[in-house]
C-alpha cells in the first residue's frame, strides 16, 4: 500500500466524521495560536529593546577605562558586592590611558574612533543668566549619532574652534525662546582665577588657550576667570522610540560640549580639593611621575562592525586598560528574555497539550467506530504497520492543518493588536506605528513541527490498539 | 498430489470464563491443488471457525495448518498478513464489506493492500466485477446492493489479489436457486480453468452434489 493511498483513508475516514475532526482540529488551532502569538511577543519585546539599544549605540561602543588617579593614589576600592561587579573589577586597568593609549587603541583593527570622555561641571553664563551646567568634551569631527540631529545649527567645525553645542535642556534653562535664536550667542565658562596644579608646568601647550597661567599678582576676590565660546549648534532631542530622552551610547551627557583638548585643559587647570589631593598622593608614591599626566578616566571606543565587539574588547584588555560593554548585560537581558519566552511558550504548551487529549480521544472513538472495518481490512490483508499509519496520517492531518492554521491564526492576531495599540495608545499620544511582535520563521515553523509531532504522539496509543485488532472478534461486532 | 492446504489435529477451544466451548476438535482435511471441496454440517459445527484457521485469520488452539507443506503456526505477523493478502481470498459469511465504500473502492481497497497502483488498480477492479456480473454497479455501496450483489462483490474482492486459495463462507446463503447456480457455475470455471481451489461452506446438499469435486461433513467440530 503506497503512502498516497493510507493518506487518502486518512483523509476519508476524517472526512467521515467531519465535524469531530473540525472540532479537534480547533483545539490544535488554539493551541498553536496561543503559543506562537505569546512567544511572538515576547520577542518582540525583546528585539524591540534590542533595537532601541541598537539605535543609542550601545552595541558598538565600549567605554575604556585607564588606571584613574584615585588608585594611582592607592587608594583601595570596596570589596565586590556581586557577581556583575566582580566581572567589572576582573577587566581592571594597569595602564594610564593617556593621548599615547588613545593612539594605540585607534589602531586596534575594527576601531572606527577613540573619544576620550571629559565631562565636568561648571558654573555658565548665558543670555544674562547663570548656572550650574555639565560640559562635555567632543572630538571634532564626530560620528556618533549624537551628533546628528540639530534642532538648529551645525556641529562645532574645528578642534580648535571656540565654539560650543548646547542641548535643548540648555536653550529653555537659560531662557532662549527657541533653538535658532541661541545660535551665534556666547556663553561663558567661569573657574576661580589662578588655579592650577604642578602637571601644567609640563603641559606642551600651556598658553594655547590664552588663558594667564603664570599671572603672579592675582586678586582671588576681585576676578573669575572666563572662556568663552560662540554656541553654534543645538542638539535636537528625539522625541520617540529609539533615543528617547536623549541618551546615546556610552558617553556621559552633558548640556554643553566644547572641542576635546579644551575641555581636557580646563578639568587639568581646575580640579576640585579631591582631585588635587589624589594628584598630590599620586606624585608622591611614585605611580605617576614628574613628567606624567594622568590621562583620561574614561574613553569610548566606538567599533566598525558590531560583530567586532568581543574581538576589539579583547585586544584593549590586552593592551593594559579595562573596558565595559553593554553586550554583556545584552547577554544577561537575553537570558532573561529567553526565561520570559520560555514561559510564555510553555503556558502555550499546556494549551496544546490540551488538543493532544483531544486528538486522543476522537482517534479512540474513531477506532471504535471503525473496529468492524479495521478487522475487515486486517482479514484482507492489511499490515498491523499499515493499520497504524493510517491512524498517524489522519493525527498527522490534524496537526499539520492546525499547526498551519493555527500560525495563521496568530499572525492575524498579531496584526490586529498591533493596529489596536496604535490607534488606540500610540496616536493619540502622537507615536510612530510599533510592531510588538517578532514572528520569526523558526517561530511559525516550530509551532507547526511542535504540534505535528504533538499529534502524532497522541495518536501513539490510538494507532497500537488499532493495529491489536483481532480481526475474528471485529468481524463478529456490528 | 500433494495437499496444498491442510489441517492437522486442529483444535479450537473458546475459553469463555469457566467452562469452554471446543469449536474445533482434532479435525484434520487435505485440500489438493485445484480441489473444489464443500463442507455440510449443521449450525454450530464449526464451519466458520475452521475457515479462519485456514484462512489466517486466528490461530488453533492446538495441531497445525499447512499451506502448500509450510505450517502456518511460526509465521510472524507481517508474514501472516501476507498470506491473507496473497495466498487466501476469504468470502464472509456476511460479506464484510465496508459500508462507506464502493463496490469498486471495496474491491480496489484489496488491490491497494495488494501493491497495484493507478490505472492498474482501476482496470482490475472493473474487470473483476465484470467477471462476476456487476459491471454497471461500480459506484454502488453496500446498502445500494441486493444482498446477492453484495455477495458477489465479496467475491470480486477475495479474488483480487489472485489467490491461490478461496475459502467462501455460505456464499449461495442469499441467493435464490437461480443465482445460486450461476454462482457456483461460475467458481466452478474458475477452478477449471484457472486452477483455482476451493473450500465452500453450503448448506446446500443438491448444489454441493451437483458442483463439488468432493463434500466434507462436519458435526459438533468434527470432520465426520
Ligand atoms: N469467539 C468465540 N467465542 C466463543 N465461542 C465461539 C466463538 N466463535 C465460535 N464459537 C462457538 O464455536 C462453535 C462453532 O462456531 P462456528 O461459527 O464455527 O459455527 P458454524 O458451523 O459456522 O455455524 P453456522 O452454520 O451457524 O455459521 C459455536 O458453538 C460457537 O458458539
Ligand atoms: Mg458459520
Amino acid at each position: 500500500m503506497s503512502f498516497f493511498d493510507i493518506l487518502h483513508l486518512a483523509l476519508r475516514n476524517l472526512r467521515q466524521a467531519k465535524l469531530r475532526a473540525i472540532l479537534t482540529t480547533m483545539g490544535v488551532i488554539v493551541g498553536v495560536a496561543v503559543i506562537v502569538t505569546m512567544v511572538s511577543f515576547g520577542l518582540g519585546l525583546q528585539s524591540n529593546m534590542l533595537e532601541r539599544f541598537k539605535a543609542l549605540d550601545l552595541f558598538n561602543e565600549i567605554q575604556v577605562f585607564g588606571q584613574g588617579l584615585s588608585s594611582l593614589a592607592g587608594m583601595e576600592r570596596p570589596g565586590a558586592r556581586d557577581e556583575g561587579e566582580r566581572r567589572l573589577r576582573s577587566r581592571r586597568a594597569t595602564r594610564i590611558l593617556d593621548d599615547a593609549g588613545v593612539k594605540e587603541i585607534a589602531a586596534v583593527p575594527g576601531v572606527a574612533y577613540v573619544e576620550p570622555s571629559v565631562n565636568f561641571p561648571a558654573y555658565v553664563r548665558s543670555n544674562g543668566k547663570l548656572l550650574t551646567q555639565y560640559v562635555g568634551g567632543a572630538n571634532i569631527p564626530n560620528a556618533a549619532t549624537r551628533f546628528q540631529h540639530f534642532a538648529a545649527g551645525r556641529m562645532i567645525s574645528a578642534p580648535t574652534a571656540d565654539e560650543a553645542v548646547v542641548s535643548e535642556r540648555f536653550i529653555r534653562d537659560f531662557g532662549y525662546e527657541k533653538p535658532a535664536d541661541a545660535i551665534g550667542k556666547t556663553l561663558e565658562l567661569l573657574a576661580p582665577p589662578g588655579e592650577k596644579d604642578d602637571a601644567e608646568e609640563e603641559e606642551e601647550t600651556p598658553n594655547f588657550f590664552g588663558i594667564p597661567l603664570d599671572d603672579p599678582g592675582f586678586d582671588e576676590l576681585s576676578a573669575v576667570e572666563t572662556r568663552t565660546f560662540r554656541i553654534v549648534g543645538v542638539l535636537g532631542t528625539i522625541k520617540e522610540g529609539a533615543g528617547q530622552g536623549g541618551l546615546r551610547g556610552l558617553m556621559p551627557s552633558a548640556g554643553i560640549y566644547v572641542p576635546l583638548a579644551m575641555a581636557h585643559s580646563w578639568t587639568t587647570q581646575h580640579r576640585g580639593p579631591l582631585g588635587q589631593v589624589a594628584l598630590a598622593l599620586a606624585r608622591q608614591g611614585g605611580n605617576l611621575g614628574a613628567g606624567q599626566t594622568e590621562g583620561y578616566e574614561v574613553a569610548v571606543v566606538r567599533v566598525a562592525d558590531p560583530a567586532q565587539l568581543t574581538e576589539v574588547r579583547a585586544k584593549i584588555t590586552e593592551l593594559g586598560f579595562g573596558s565595559f560593554s553593554i553586550v554583556d548585560e545584552i547577554d544577561q537581558i537575553r537570558t532573561v528574555f529567553l526565561i520570559i519566552d520560555s514561559v510564555l511558550g510553555l503556558l502555550g504548551g499546556i494549551s496544546l497539550l490540551v488538543a493532544s487529549f483531544g486528538i486522543a480521544n476522537t482517534m479512540i472513538m474513531s477506532i471504535l467506530e471503525r473496529t468492524r472495518e479495521i478487522g475487515i481490512m486486517k482479514a484482507i490483508g492489511a499490515e498491523d504497520r499499515e493499520i497504524k499509519l493510517i491512524f498517524f496520517v489522519e493525527a498527522a492531518v490534524i496537526g499539520v492543518v492546525g499547526g498551519v492554521v493555527g500560525v495563521l491564526v496568530a499572525w492575524g492576531i498579531d496584526g490586529l493588536a498591533n493596529r489596536l495599540a496604535y490607534r488606540f495608545i500610540l496616536k493619540p499620544q502622537g507615536a510612530s506605528f510599533i510592531d510588538f511582535f517578532d514572528l520569526p520563521p523558526y517561530l511559525w515553523l516550530g509551532a507547526i513541527v511542535f504540534a505535528l509531532m504533538v499529534s502524532i504522539l497522541a495518536a501513539l496509543y490510538p494507532a497500537s490498539r488499532a493495529a491489536r485488532i483481532d480481526p475474528v472478534r471485529a468481524l463478529r461486532h456490528d | 498430489m500433494p495437499a496444498l492446504l491442510a489441517a492437522q489435529e486442529v483444535s479450537k477451544i473458546y475459553q469463555m470464563g469457566s467452562n469452554s466451548v471446543t469449536a474445533l476438535d482434532n479435525v484434520s482435511l487435505e485440500i489438493g491443488e485445484g480441489e473444489f471441496v464443500a463442507i455440510q454440517g449443521t449450525s454450530g459445527s464449526g464451519k466458520s471457525t475452521l475457515l479462519n484457521m485456514l484462512g489466517g485469520l486466528d490461530h488453533p488452539t492446538k495441531g497445525e495448518v499447512y499451506f502448500a507443506s509450510r505450517p502456518l503456526g511460526p509465521f510472524t505477523k507481517k508474514e501472516m498478513a501476507r498470506y491473507r493478502r496473497f495466498s487466501v481470498g476469504m468470502i464472509f459469511q456476511n460479506f464484510n464489506l465496508i459500508p462507506t465504500m464502493t463496490a469498486r473502492e471495496n474491491v480496489s481497497l484489496a488491490l491497494a493492500f495488494g501493491g497495484l497502483r493507478g490505472q492498474q488498480r482501476r482496470a482490475r477492479s472493473r474487470e473483476l466485477l465484470a467477471r462476476v456480473g456487476l459491471g454497471d454497479r461500480l459506484e454502488h455501496k453496500p446498502s445500494e446492493l441486493s444482498g446477492g450483489e453484495q455477495q458477489r462483490v465479496a467475491i470480486a474482492r477475495a479474488l483480487a489479489n489472485n489467490p491461490k486459495v478461496l475459502l467462501a463462507d455460505e456464499p449461495t446463503g442469499n441467493l435464490d436457486s437461480i443465482r445460486a447456480h450461476e454462482l457456483l457455475a461460475l467458481l466452478r470455471e474458475m477452478v477449471n480453468q484457472d486452477s483455482l481451489t476451493i473450500l465452500m461452506v453450503t448448506h446446500d446438499h443438491e448444489l454441493a452434489n451437483s458442483f463439488a469435486d468432493r463434500i466434507v461433513f462436519m458435526k459438533d467440530g468434527r470432520v465426520v
